[in-house]
């Protein structure tokens, strides 16, 4: 069973916000709701990069886990999804995810936020494939239709890739291959698990 | 990648009995969940970006303007392929139609210019199908309110006016604004439709954008458009970008470029700011605002000095480049270098090395080199390192020069400019007789039109300069009338410097029109109140189509045409442009005439010229751009079969046949990137690179153009024996094609009999059969436009060798003492200039003292342009709320600004803006950086009460444009937009 | 994360240029580590190491939505923290384990102790019954505001505690049974309840300290009764005031101490502290702290209830009506029967209640 992935290329990713839109576009998201985002470090020095960042549909998802009414689930594909009609909106997801993946249509007080919405991987959510009810909850399900998340297929440079875990993984060894560095891979420890993930940034393991 | 469809899986916790399982679908049925329509009303709620209630609606917007929403998947679905209609790459999208509701935007991966890419923009191309902000139907301004009318009564009153200024002022006095958002066929049509109205006032986008580009470039070796394609940067080893931001301005040509990058090419950016595209840089070398020529003839000078030039290519293929070399070698040493631009000899012996060691290599540039007083000068400097390096007319080299909007390049190539006919023909008899013979009318039919026949010779006022032709005194503007009327037909006002005078302009004006989908940043302009407003003064507001509401072609920046479907039916009321210019044309007494050629067809019930019609009349008349073997059938064919193009060469893989109008694109590259010359039977296949001498001119092969005579100072201007394109008969140097060639190498006789008719007496660009054309390429591997040299030195420019000279607001008192500016122009594109008596003045004045930073300005990913069509779209202006200035941490500590806080900016102008500070070190401490997409507030006041109801985009702010100071280039008139100088201070 | 390797051997034909050019490693080099990643990339293209430690390290980039609407949008990682509980790992998974490992397990064992505490001793011992008869002579214990304002800040506490435990606990006990939508919409209703009605349980929680604050004021009595431990196992209920010393721990540690986190960071949790930027990490904390304090709480509070209806005969009476028998003042509040006795206490302090006669009160009004 393929494994879906993303990998955002830091040394491709230009800011562009191809994907943010790409993904508002295709899922309808509403204005304050940002499935995706794009974060630049050491902007605007040299050494900066950006990078692409939705819900990496982690394994052991800590959203899933402090989720008081358990409405996460996964799919075969590994996707890391939920359901709205269960969904009370509050807001551990989003204190729990690591990539601030969680959105909630209000920032109001008295803690009304909202049914979470977050990156489905435009794999829809649990009502029937490609019904009206499930693209107006949680956007397209691409996935079913055979194609891969909008905002991978429309990123501008191919920095972002998404699809079975392995092939996005040779992808991206090719191309670290070409330039002979740069294998980091971003989030990916954190959010698949790796031996070093959860674990602090040690100071000068990494090279 | 594989992909299994997810089986529907349940919420972890299924219910377990039968009744729980019931009364949880009741409670669902019951209780709607929060869906995305209580989304956004509640995100509406305190987010207070001004998300008015108006936008509440849903997915299927666009349903709104034409009732019933039907179900998903319910309808008859269709996929239209078009083209972004925001910048110049030229990506393509397909457009998926329900019911002919836009319901979703798939990528293209076949187009081999995007691969299915997006940048922000593009991947938001969709909410042109809701159109939510748009202006809805007519409006007429009065009192001071924006009030609608009907489009019957708007045709009448708006052509009743312009027939009034006509009579009483004469055809110069209405000033017509054309768009490089319009598609090739509309552009074409307004250059026409001004014409039959007697006037070469027109204007487009591109005066402000790449005019010094088309003109220096044009004037080194014949064609003023970018030489390779964005493709092509896929074989380049070294890559220079200096004045371009192709991260933010172009973003997915950087998906050749990184594709390049990581084949081992080395990418240089040169820019006053840290950008994004210096972000992907190898060396970043960050220069003064302006001082471009110094950098470049620095590496020049480099290059001289270790011998590093390309020997024989200069002496094949190049003129005057001796003189320059005498000139860079006196001039431009290290030390001068360093002073002027403030990059050390080290780094730029680095980046000649690199040059010198890596090739073939390209230079890329855009608005950092062309908006400034002396960017004719400069892109010719670019040119000639190019030139001095042997890298133009190679794979992997050129000069790439990334054009601006979607279409500016065909606009350029076949609209509105005010100093020539379509396709570079100029405003002499002999041009205007080539096209009325296309038009189908007396050429003394269109001679009686304007004022007089001077007048028909005359290049008109540019664009940059409109206000001045209004508030400049008479007796010293070189037409009879100020002009007194202005037509904004897909331009913003905002994009034009000179802000506060502009408001005093538009005040003054008699009639002023706008034909946008977006008209607002004008409209709202226009009501706002002035200080001395004409009473007798009208302002119409016609709501256009977009381009997604109609089809026609567009030229990418790589010359390449794309062929653009039609994807929704006109929204609201808007009408298509070329319906609209049909309209006016039939009430100012020419429809007939402007449609003559064109067949008609019904859109919403009304004529309208079919666009393939227009395109086929100009394959019949652009031969000089090579504008004429594009035929409608085969960019429909290109664009069906997208796939079958190479992504490095452009070229198809043939054969193979379209199967629906059965051409054979085998061999043709891709979009047919002009020059695609002779008739479109000839199958000319486009050029890819241009003035490539390894290729077959009938493989898109060539050399540089024979424009400028044969001969100079007793020099060769010609190429030398040996240099010509592969195949060529002819295995020297020749002048371009006439009648008189083709007799004297003997070749007349195998045209045919008609051809010869139509030929006799003509050359290659104004036969009419193409004959000419077709023998000499097909049978004699010839270029129609000669083989010459390409021109160091352009001794007809003010500064035959490009000069630097200080911007006439700069900071450096010191260096325009050393590099001063032009004298003073009386009359110059029928205005007078000034240069010298600015600069002197403020000098003079200290003016630097008080205002003692470098003002630059560029582009944003997520907006375009004025930025009124993007700052409407709600996927977009979430990303950016607030107009800013980049200020250097050391500056800001000094000034108390953190970052977030407002600032005030001042300009000499007396101008001054409130801003959002972004205190960052992309900019070094002598410079700032705004911009220049945002306009609706106006020196710290919201414009909103005077925008049209609810046509006011979600996002506004200062416009950069309302502060920014007076210059001009001294060839084109291209706006000074680059440097100028301001203050700022916490507000 | 650590870079992989590149293979020794590139595949032909695709080497990069810049890569061949730069030592495979630099680390040598002195002030290596130290290097910013435009260093790196310079000696090292394509290396983002360092760039990567400021990803980890919750360093916060650039984004260009605005930091009023996202205000941590340029933050790509959590911070890495250590919660006390938790390993040190970024703030997110920290609170989860906080959460997740020891506030829902040993909350629900503390809760659930508790009640089974209170139940052995309920069956073991039994309700404290009266060692006297009833006289039939009421005096007023509560004031119709007093009982006002404990009925109100005891619904909001229980419908708190209970909306609360299901958001809690829930999921493990009641999701299987309902099915998660009818779980989902009994927890958002209970949830919305919780976050409304606990600034409503500040409102009332003031007023009971205020009302309660000058009766719970300690008192050298109370020493002594909790040296007897009250009297609950075994012997007999020391004297006190107008309350014991157990019912002054539940004010004090209960509703003023417990209380005022519970309420500060309930308040927190709801958004409605003013001028304060909410931000995950403190969200964080603030839940954990709620967590920790409510559950607390919780438990001292089910002995309170305990008492004051089981646990004591009698008791539940005095909230109720507002009066209690002579006998039951004797019996567990002897001081303040005195007091009233000798009239420092008037035996009726609010007006519409109906004359309350204790026998040989003096300062008794009638
Ligand atoms: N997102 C977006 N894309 C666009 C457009 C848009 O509006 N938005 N517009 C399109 C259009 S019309 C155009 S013309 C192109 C423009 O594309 P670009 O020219 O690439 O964009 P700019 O940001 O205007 O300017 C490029 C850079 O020039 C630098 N610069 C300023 N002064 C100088 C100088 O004196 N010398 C040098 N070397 N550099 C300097 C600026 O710092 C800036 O980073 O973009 C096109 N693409
Ligand atoms: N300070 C500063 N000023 C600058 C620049 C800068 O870098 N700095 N850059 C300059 C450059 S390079 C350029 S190109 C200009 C760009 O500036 P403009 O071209 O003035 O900007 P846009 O807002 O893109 O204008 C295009 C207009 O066309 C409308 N439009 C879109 N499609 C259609 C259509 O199909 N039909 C009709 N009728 N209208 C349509 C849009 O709604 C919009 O109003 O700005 C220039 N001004
Ligand atoms: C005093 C009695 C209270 C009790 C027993 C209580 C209990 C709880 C419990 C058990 C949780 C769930 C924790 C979890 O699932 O991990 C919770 C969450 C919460 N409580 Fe309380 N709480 C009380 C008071 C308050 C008050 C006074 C406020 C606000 C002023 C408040 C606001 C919240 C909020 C905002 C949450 C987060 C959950 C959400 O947003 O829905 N609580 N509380
Ligand atoms: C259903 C739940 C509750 C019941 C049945 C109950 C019952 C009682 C009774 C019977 C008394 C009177 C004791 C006496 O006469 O000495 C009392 C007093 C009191 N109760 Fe409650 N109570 C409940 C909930 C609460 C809650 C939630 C709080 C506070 C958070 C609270 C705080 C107090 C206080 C402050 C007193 C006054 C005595 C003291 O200071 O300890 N009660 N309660
Ligand atoms: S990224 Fe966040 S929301 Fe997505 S699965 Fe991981 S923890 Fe959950
Ligand atoms: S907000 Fe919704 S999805 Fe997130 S933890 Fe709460 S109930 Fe679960
Ligand atoms: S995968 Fe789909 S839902 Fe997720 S960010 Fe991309 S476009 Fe949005
Ligand atoms: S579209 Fe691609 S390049 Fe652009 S911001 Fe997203 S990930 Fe980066
Ligand atoms: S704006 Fe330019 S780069 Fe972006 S999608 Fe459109 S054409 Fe492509
Ligand atoms: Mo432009």
């Amino acid at each position: 069973m393929a494994r879906m992935k993303f990998v955002c290329d830091s040394e491709r990713c230009i800011e562009c916000n191809g994907c943010v839109t790409a993904c508002k576009n295709e899922n309808e998201v509403p204005w304050g709701v940002n499935r995706r985002r794009v974060v630049t470090l050491n902007d605007g020095v040299p050494g900066e990069k950006s990078i692409s960042v939705a819900c990496m549909h982690c394994s052991d998802a800590p959203c899933m886990a402090v989720c008081p009414v358990q409405c996460f689930y996964r799919t075969e594909e590994g996707v890391v999804l939920h359901d709205k009609d269960v969904c009370i909106g509050c807001g551990y997801c989003s204190y729990a995810c690591p990539f601030g993946a969680p959105q909630f249509p209000s920032q109001g007080t008295f803690g009304m936020r909202g049914k979470m919405d977050k990156c489905t991987f435009c794999a829809g959510g649990p009502e029937a494939n490609g019904s009206q009810a499930e693209f107006e909850k949680y956007g397209r399900n691409r996935l079913a239709e055979g194609k891969l998340p909008a905002c991978a297929e429309m990123c501008s440079t191919k920095a972002l890739i998404a699809g079975d875990g392995d092939v996005v993984a040779e992808i991206f060894r090719t191309r670290v291959v070409q330039r002979g560095k740069g294998a980091e891979v971003w989030g990916w420890g954190t959010a698949y698990g790796s031996k070093q993930a959860g674990n602090p940034p040690a100071n000068g393991v990494t090279k | 990648m594989l992909l299994t469809p997810r089986k529907s899986g349940a919420s972890a916790a299924a219910p377990t009995s039968p009744f729980i399982h019931s009364l949880r679908r009741g409670l669902a049925n019951a209780l709607p969940t929060l869906d995305r329509r209580t989304f956004l009303r509640r995100s509406g709620i305190g987010v207070g970006v001004g998300l008015a209630a108006s936008q509440l609606t849903l997915m299927r917007k666009a349903t709104a303007a034409d009732g019933a929403q039907p179900a998903i998947g319910a309808g008859k679905v269709e996929v239209r392929r078009t083209v972004c209609s925001h910048c110049s790459v030229g990506c393509a999208s397909d457009a998926v139609v329900e019911n002919g509701v836009w319901v979703r935007q798939e990528p293209v991966f076949d187009s081999p210019i995007n691969l299915g890419s997006h940048c922000a923009k593009g991947a938001a191309l969709r909410e042109h199908g809701h159109g939510e902000f748009r202006l809805r139907y007519p409006m007429k301004l009065v009192n001071g309110k924006y009030e609608r009318i009907s489009w019957d009564t708007a045709l009448q009153e708006v052509t009743d006016r312009i027939k009034a200024l006509r009579d009483a002022s004469g055809p110069d006095s209405v000033y017509w604004i054309g768009s490089s958002k319009h598609n090739n066929e509309q552009a074409y049509l307004l250059r026409k439709f001004v014409s039959f109205f007697g006037s070469n006032n027109c204007d487009h986008q591109a005066r402000i954008c790449h005019s010094t580009t088309v003109a220096g470039v044009a004037n080194t070796w014949g064609y003023g458009a970018m030489t390779n394609s964005y493709n092509d940067m896929r074989n380049a080893k070294v890559a220079l970008y200096i004045g371009s931001n192709a991260a933010e301005a172009h973003p997915v040509s950087m998906l050749h470029l990184l594709h390049a990058k990581e084949r081992g090419c080395k990418v240089i950016v040169v820019d006053p700011r840290f950008t994004r595209t210096a972000a992907k840089s190898d060396e970043y070398v960050r220069i003064r605002s302006g001082s471009d020529i110094a950098f470049l003839f620095g590496i020049l000078h480099h290059i001289f000095k270790n011998g590093w030039e390309d020997k024989k290519y200069l002496n094949d293929r190049v003129f005057g480049m001796a003189k320059v070399r005498d000139e860079v070698m006196a001039k431009w040493t290290p030390d001068k270098v360093e002073e002027a631009c403030g990059v050390p000899e080290a780094q730029v012996l680095k980046v000649a090395t690199w040059l010198n060691e890596n090739r073939p290599g390209t230079i890329v540039w855009c608005m950092g080199q062309t908006q400034h007083t002396i960017g004719n000068a400069i892109v010719r400097a670019s040119c000639i390192l190019q030139l001095a390096l042997g890298n133009v007319g190679k794979s992997g080299g050129g000069t790439n020069i990334f054009r601006g909007h979607d279409n500016v390049q065909g606009a350029t190539d076949v609209g509105p400019n005010p100093d020539s006919l379509p396709s570079y023909y100029g405003l002499v008899e002999g041009s205007w007789r080539h096209f009325a013979n296309v038009w189908g009318v007396e050429y003394d039919w269109i001679k009686s039109k304007f004022a007089s026949p001077a007048m028909m010779t005359k290049p008109g006022i540019t664009l940059s300069r409109w206000i001045d032709g209004v508030l400049e005194k008479n007796e010293l503007i070189d037409q009879d009338s100020n002009l007194r009327g202005v037509v904004y037909w897909g331009h913003s006002p905002n994009s034009q410097t000179r802000g506060l005078e502009m408001k005093k302009a538009m005040d003054k004006l008699e009639l002023l029109v706008v034909v946008d989908p977006y008209p607002s940043a004008t409209a709202a302009m226009a009501a706002m109140p002035g200080a001395e407003v004409n009473p007798n003064r009208a302002v119409y507001l016609l709501p256009a189509c977009t381009q997604f509401e109609t089809s026609g072609s567009v030229t990418a920046s790589n010359r390449s045409i794309q062929w653009r479907e039609k994807v929704i039916e006109p929204l609201w009321e808007s009408r298509p442009d070329h319906m609209i210019m049909y309209q006016f044309a039939q009430k100012l007494g020419f429809g007939s005439e402007l449609v003559k050629n064109y067949k008609m067809q019904k859109v919403k019930g009304m004529d309208e010229p079919v666009p393939e019609d227009i395109l086929r009349e100009i394959n019949r008349s652009c031969w000089a751009a090579g504008y004429t073997g594009q035929s409608p059938e085969r960019l429909q064919a290109h664009m069906r079969n997208m796939g079958a193009f190479d992504v490095r060469t452009l070229k198809a893989k043939g054969p193979l046949k379209d199967k629906i109008n059965g051409y054979d694109i085998g061999g043709d590259y891709f979009g047919l990137p002009w020059p695609c010359y002779g008739t479109p039977e000839l199958k000319h296949p486009g050029s890819p690179n241009l003035y490539d001498t390894s290729k077959h001119v009938m493989d898109g092969g060539g050399n540089f153009r024979a424009n400028f005579g044969v001969e100079r100072d007793g020099q060769n201007l010609l190429a030398e024996d040996g240099s010509h394109s592969v195949g060529a008969d002819i295995t020297t140097g020749y002048p371009e094609l006439d009648h008189l060639l083709l007799k004297k190498l003997g070749w007349w006789d195998e045209l045919n009999d008609t051809e010869k008719k139509a030929a006799e007496g003509k050359n290659w660009k104004t036969d009419p059969s193409g004959g000419m054309i077709r023998v000499f390429m097909k049978n004699h591997g010839c270029h129609p436009f000669g083989n010459a040299k390409a021109r160091a030195i352009v001794w007809n420019f003010p500064d035959p060798i490009p000069q630097h000279r200080e911007p006439l607001y700069g900071n450096r008192p010191d260096l325009a003492a050393k590099y001063p500016t032009h004298n003073d122009v009386k009359t110059f594109w029928r205005l007078p200039t000034l240069y010298k008596s600015v600069q002197e003045k403020n000098i003079a004045d200290k003016v630097a003292e008080k205002f003692p930073y470098i003002l630059t300005s560029g582009r944003l990913v997520e907006y375009e342009g004025g930025g009124e069509e993007t700052r409407s779209n709600p996927w977009l202006a979430e990303l950016q709320q607030e107009m800013f200035i980049e200020i250097n941490p050391k500056v800001a500590a000094g000034k108390g600004i953190r970052n977030g806080d407002r600032a005030w900016v001042h300009t000499p102008t007396g101008a001054k803006l409130n801003v959002q500070a972004l205190v960052t070190e992309r900019v070094g401490p002598d410079t700032v950086f705004m911009p220049f997409h945002f306009s609706g507030h106006w020196q710290g006041v919201d414009m909103l009460p005077y925008y049209p109801k609810g046509a006011a985009p979600i996002v506004r702010g200062e416009a950069i444009n309302t502060a920014t100071t007076y210059g001009y280039d001294i060839v084109t008139m291209m706006q000074e937009t680059k440097s100028t100088i301001c203050n700022v201070e916490k507000a | 994360q650590t870079a992989a390797q590149p293979p020794a051997a590139a595949p032909a034909g695709v080497q990069s240029q810049n890569i061949f050019e730069v030592k495979p490693e630099a680390s040598a080099e002195p002030g290596y580590l130290d290097q910013t990643n435009g260093e790196r990339n310079k000696v090292q293209p394509g290396n983002n190491a360092p760039m990567w430690r400021q990803v980890s390290g919750g360093v916060t980039g650039y984004s260009s939505l605005p930091l009023s609407e996202a205000p941590e949008a340029g933050n790509l990682i959590q911070r890495f923290v250590q919660y006390p509980g938790s390993r040190f790992t970024n703030a997110g998974e920290a609170w989860r384990q906080v959460r997740n490992d020891w506030l829902i397990p040993y909350g629900a064992a503390l809760l659930f102790v508790t009640l089974l505490a209170l139940a052995i001793f309920y069956f073991a011992k039994g309700p404290i019954t009266l060692h006297s008869a009833e006289t039939g002579r009421k005096i007023q214990r509560f004031t119709p505001f007093e009982r006002a304002t404990h009925w109100s800040n005891a619904i909001a506490f229980v419908t708190l505690a209970l909306s609360g435990i299901v958001m809690a606990f829930g999921k493990f006990f009641m999701l299987p049974v309902m099915g998660s939508a009818l779980f989902g919409w009994l927890t958002y209703g209970l949830k919305n309840v919780h976050n409304f009605m606990g600034p409503l349980f500040v409102v009332t929680t003031l007023f009971m300290i205020a009302t309660f604050i000058r009766s719970n004021w300690p008192g050298k009595d109370d020493w002594q009764w909790l040296k007897k431990g009250g009297g609950l196992f075994g012997g007999t209920e020391p004297p006190s005031h107008r309350f014991n010393a157990g019912e002054k721990m539940v004010f004090w540690g209960g509703v003023l101490f417990l209380g005022s986190i519970v309420i500060g960071s309930g308040l927190y949790l709801d958004k409605l502290l003013p001028g304060v930027v909410y931000l995950r990490e403190n969200m964080q904390i603030a839940h954990m702290i709620h967590a920790a304090s409510t559950l607390l709480m919780m438990a001292m509070i089910m002995g309170h209830i305990y008492i004051g209806t089981l646990g004591m005969k009698g008791a539940y009476r005095a909230m109720r009506k507002g009066e209690v028998d002579e006998t039951w003042a004797r019996e567990h509040h002897k001081l303040w029967y005195d007091d009233i006795v000798a009239g420092k206490i008037p035996a009726q302090r609010s007006g519409s209640q109906p004359a309350a006669r204790v026998s040989g009160a003096k300062g008794l009004s009638t």
